[in-house]
């Protein structure tokens, strides 16, 4: 990672830099990463309707790390995946980076991931036949970035996580703590707007969870990469700028943007 | 391109990776694949068998005859013998044979026969059955040879042998019986065993000679054309027939029509074969591949949620299963040229002689194997890989990037 200035991580594609340097012009007015208003996830469980997002008004400021909190079942998770575009939502509108998800359809989602949007999940989610140089490489083939800067910028990213000597060694090969790091390294090196991390240390000892997320709040310090992770683990909270704390599909509680 | 390449190097370590049930899979499509190759091969050479014995019998590709001689077979029907024959160059010939074939009867002192009496030019009948007679004691020396050559199978019906005399009694130009004494110069061995049991071979001028009568000086009842390619059959069939208004021309299609239908099922036989076999093949081909797509729901929902599209993904099962297809097709392909190979000298069927002729082929069936065959089952092979990915793939496209999430 070159960027050593917060808020100037340029976006990969080109049709969505100008959105991003518009913002940066006009620094005092900043756009939030993330607006969500009157958010409403109802699910149908055997006909009978679970409220998992109640009404949720949430904005996430460019540069922050946030905690999402809460009990499990309070829908974390619903909101995270309503944010990434991972799953639609009832009512209401979320907007990221000033696109308005409720207006794309599932393959125009599914670019704004590819783009935009870094996902770190519980179950580290990586493709067992590809080295972590593969793993990480493999997104930026998705994007189309040509071998010698996919190679390059994989490189990096693996060795800003400290993963530089694991890089040939398949998933199979490397520990939980290795393999989450070896995903954020994917989930960063595309330069998102965005970063998501669903339960990222559920599956991890305490020194692995203070290792990631001292990886993730030099990532949020250094770069001024944008975090979002539900967790329900004081650890992570205590790494993180902001805690939103759910329950019962609500916003119960918000230490609000430091700044 | 590049995402093609990834795409592909995906599918090719995913198929890596379940090794042992791709491995049953490759072996069961090798198999299956071989045994057809080898059982059309089979097929194959049972049609060319037929279509030899077809032509080499006395018909050859085409046949030129006088009108109404094949209801009334007799030397009154007979042509002359001055009957030239020739084809346009783009048209290369084998042989041209001049025949007189009519019914006889053939006795010894125990027993009595119908035959087919022929009178030959030995060294023109190189392109019939003829040339692949084994004879006991001696051949004919020339058409003026007014010896007889008869079958192993008639001689022993007649309870004759070489150098003894059987009498023959055959109706003349004139339309009076003949009959006259001949010897046997020699008894043949026939690759079948209906000549053997039916064809009495004699030299052309002398039984010319025998029959003449009134008419016609050196009259013949046929002449045989043997071409270079069976492809210009009908093309050569229609100049001889514009040559010869007075002649009936036919081709062996039109003379051994039952023949000529065997011979054209047996595409659509090889067809139905590879097919019954295949569709076997395909059940465990999706049932793999469905297992293998559930197996992986989160693994491909992670793909869906980092972004991959629908498009890419089906790319990827198709490509995983034609994968594992082609591997086995090409092993399929070669374990059925070995086999072939292996059996190049044919399987000697003569145990079964009667039933064997029955079928209309010689007692030996050499597998034929062609290019053409081999591509053709090769590149249906990977056909059906694409239509069975279809399932996998319809069931690859229902994973939601949710199901990244479970667990
Ligand atoms: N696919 C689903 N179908 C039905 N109910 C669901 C589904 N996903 C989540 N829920 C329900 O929605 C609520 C919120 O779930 P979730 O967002 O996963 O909570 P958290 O991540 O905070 O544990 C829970 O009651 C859960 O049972
Ligand atoms: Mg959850």
């Amino acid at each position: 990672m070159t960027h050593s200035v917060p808020n100037a991580g340029p976006v990969s594609s080109g049709q969505e830099s100008s959105v991003q340097e518009s913002s940066q012009k006009d620094s005092l007015v900043k756009t939030p990463v993330v607006v969500c208003r009157g958010v409403k996830r109802i699910y149908q469980q055997d006909s009978v309707p679970v409220h998992a997002l109640r009404g949720v008004d949430l904005e996430i400021q460019e540069g922050e790390f946030v905690s999402l909190a809460g009990p499990s079942g309070s829908g974390k998770s619903t909101l995270l995946n309503s944010i990434g575009g991972l799953d639609g939502f009832d009512a209401g509108t979320v907007t990221v980076g000033g696109t308005d998800l409720g207006a794309l359809n599932s393959a125009e989602l599914a670019e704004l991931r590819l783009h935009k949007i870094g996902f770190v999940f519980q179950a580290y989610n990586l493709i067992p036949v590809l080295s972590a140089q593969e793993n990480v490489e493999f997104i930026l083939q998705l994007q189309g970035v040509p071998s010698q800067q996919r190679r390059e910028r994989a490189t990096e990213a693996l060795a800003s996580l400290g993963l530089g000597d694991l890089a040939h060694r398949r998933p199979g090969e490397l520990s939980g703590g290795q393999q989450q790091r070896v995903a954020t390294a994917r989930a960063i090196v595309t330069k998102p707007v965005l970063l998501l991390a669903d339960e990222p240390t559920a599956n991890l000892d305490s020194k692995t969870t203070s290792e990631l997320l001292e990886v993730l709040q030099q990532l949020n310090q250094q770069q001024g990469m944008t975090i979002v992770t539900a967790t329900h683990d004081p650890i992570v909270m205590g790494f993180t700028s902001r805690q939103v704390a759910m329950l019962d599909g609500e916003i119960h509680q918000d230490t609000g943007s430091t700044g | 391109m590049s995402t093609l390449v990834l795409l592909f190097n995906l599918s090719l370590r995913n198929i890596l990776r379940y090794r042992r049930r791709n491995f049953f899979l490759f072996a069961a499509i090798a198999v299956a694949v071989g045994g057809t190759t080898l059982s059309n091969s089979l097929i194959r050479g049972w049609q060319v068998s037929m279509l030899e014995t077809a032509v080499s019998g006395l018909t050859g590709h085409i046949k030129l005859q006088a009108p109404g001689f094949a209801d009334d077979p007799s030397l009154q029907r007979a042509f002359s013998s001055d009957t030239q024959i020739s084809l346009s160059q783009q048209i290369p010939v084998a042989g041209v044979t001049q025949r007189i074939n009519l019914p006889a009867v053939i006795s010894s002192e125990r027993e009595t026969r119908g035959v087919a009496l022929v009178g030959v030019v030995p060294t023109q009948e190189d392109i019939s059955l003829y040339r692949d007679l084994e004879i006991e004691g001696e051949g004919l020396t020339g058409a003026n040879d007014g010896r007889l050559l008869i079958g192993k199978a008639l001689a022993q019906t007649l309870q004759t042998r070489v150098g003894r005399r059987v009498v023959i009694i055959v109706q003349g130009a004139d339309g009076k019986s003949r009959e006259r004494g001949y010897r046997v110069s020699g008894v043949f061995d026939a690759p079948m065993r209906w000549p053997e049991k039916v064809l009495v071979f004699t030299g052309l001028d002398a039984l010319q000679g025998t029959l003449a009568g009134d008419g016609l000086r050196d009259p013949i009842t046929e002449i045989s054309v043997v071409l270079s390619n069976e492809g210009d059959r009908a093309a050569a069939a229609a100049e001889l027939a514009a040559a010869h208004p007075s002649l009936i021309v036919q081709d062996w299609r039109q003379m051994q029509p039952q023949i000529a239908e065997i011979v054209d099922m047996v595409e659509g036989v090889m067809v139905i074969w590879f097919f019954l076999i295949m569709s076997g093949l395909t059940f465990g081909l999706v049932n793999t591949l469905i297992a293998s797509v559930m197996q992986r729901t989160q693994e491909l929902g992670m793909l869906r949620a980092l972004g991959m599209n629908k498009r890419l993904l089906l790319v990827q099962v198709v490509l995983e299963c034609v994968g594992i297809m082609i591997v086995g097709v090409v092993a399929g392909l070669a374990l059925g040229i070995v086999m072939v190979l292996a059996l190049g000298d044919g399987i000697d069927l003569s145990a079964f002689s009667e039933s064997v002729e029955a079928i209309g082929i010689s007692t030996l069936l050499r597998p034929v194997l062609t290019v053409e065959d081999l591509l053709l089952f090769g590149g249906l092979s990977v056909l059906v890989g694409f239509f069975a990915s279809y399932f996998p793939a319809r069931r690859a496209l229902k994973i939601s990037p949710l199901m990244a999430m479970n667990r």
